[in-house]
């Protein structure tokens, strides 16, 4: 009975942990994008580019999103961040965005899941490293460590 | 799916039970009735489970709610409380034979350790902060060369495992081989993170208290050397 209290109390202290910060009403609608916008988009950045491809449905998209959060903070005067959401409902993407504080940087809308395909990548999630000027420098794909993501964050800085 | 982790992960595990028999079949095993394989894998499981946990809390992520982010390690495993849930299993798995255990498995994780290290060859994660160094590797396609800190770190462990080997052989004395082996596993951390690439805060003060520490219980063993000769 004591062990069970234990155990109880400790599941209590661990579901207290995390949880939604920000309310889905302040999320705007992500605006649709298509590849050629994409394109434009990284040609004409002043800055190197970091595109993450992500979705609410994704597990490990969910396992990453603090990581990018924390990247954002950290490199947000040198770096744009970009995030695209693939096959996906807007209601759904936006409760994500808002679950992980994610609405920090902008995302785009690819119901199709089309344009991660047009720059060479595959599944859900990746995260592509542009140079200024659009060059890939880096694509990862799957879910990407805090090491590996500040290696490239930083190459894309030199 | 990308198998690189587990690829890296295997090599970590593999030098852990070279070691373990090695050490056994020169006659240096632990003088413990547990098998260390079987309390190595259950502590490194432990340590596993409860680092992941930790960075999934650390990170905002609730581990109930989102029971399935707990399997995906790659998004990452707090090092230092991966060490306490490795250590306080291991005191578990053992209890009265803690010390023996340590001891006897010292060598075997601090190996364990460096392969999993070299295991960044693997990955091609062995890139860390920017030198000038002849020595110095670049990103595919990049001109900037970078400590190869994972190699690095893998040497340091082996360096360590080879004189904590040694040490065991020489004292006898399981308590100070697993002061020094605690010792020599924060140290070698301290040395090289500040040659690793990081986002926000380092794992500075997890390393720096496993070096106090491992210094305090060698301290402890050699004190009780002297007065139970």
């Amino acid at each position: 009975m004591v062990r069970l209290r234990r155990g109880l109390a400790v599941l209590l202290v661990i579901s207290a942990c995390g949880g939604t910060s920000v309310d889905i009403a302040d999320i705007a609608v992500l605006p649709v994008a298509s590849t050629t916008d994409i394109e434009s988009l990284l040609a004409s950045s002043q800055q190197p580019v970091v595109m993450n491809v992500w979705a609410s449905w994704c597990i490990p998209c969910r396992s990453e999103a603090p990581l990018l959060a924390q990247a954002h903070a950290s490199f947000r005067d040198d770096i744009r961040f970009v995030g695209i959401d693939v096959r996906d409902s807007q209601d759904n993407a936006r409760g994500f965005l808002a679950e992980f504080d994610l609405d920090i940087f902008e995302h785009y809308f690819d119901g199709n899941g089309v344009i991660p395909g047009a720059f060479g990548g595959r599944g859900v999630p990746l995260t592509f490293f542009f140079r200024e000027g659009g060059e890939l420098s880096y694509l990862h794909f799957g879910v990407i460590d805090e090491r590996t993501l500040a290696v490239h964050l930083d190459e894309l800085t030199r | 799916m990308e198998f690189s982790l587990l690829g890296a992960a295997l090599l970590g595990v593999a030098a852990v039970y070279g070691v373990i028999y090695w050490e056994a079949a020169r006659g240096n095993a632990a003088d413990c009735s547990k098998d260390l394989w079987d309390v190595s894998l259950g502590a490194a499981t432990a340590g596993l489970v409860v680092g992941r946990l930790a960075a999934m809390i650390i990170a905002g992520t609730n581990p109930l709610t989102e029971p399935g982010d707990i399997l995906i390690v790659r998004s990452g495993v707090d090092t230092g409380w991966a060490a306490v849930g490795a250590l306080v299993a291991l005191a578990v798995i053992s209890r009265r034979e803690t010390v023996l255990v340590a001891g006897g498995l010292a060598a075997a994780a601090l190996a364990g350790l460096g392969a999993w290290e070299a295991g960044c060859l693997v990955r091609d994660t062995c890139h860390g902060t920017v030198t000038d160094l002849p020595w110095g590797i670049s990103l595919g396609g990049s001109e900037i060369t970078r400590h190869p800190v994972g190699i690095y770190t893998a040497l340091l462990f082996f360096v360590a495992a080879l004189a904590v080997m040694w040490l065991k052989r020489r004292t006898q004395n399981p308590l100070m081989v697993g002061g020094v082996t605690l010792a020599a596993a924060g140290s070698v951390r301290l040395v090289t993170e500040p040659m690793r690439s990081a986002l926000g805060g380092r794992p500075t003060l997890w390393y720096l208290t496993a070096v106090f520490l491992g210094v305090g219980v060698v301290v402890v063993a050699q004190y009780r050397q002297r007065v139970e000769p």
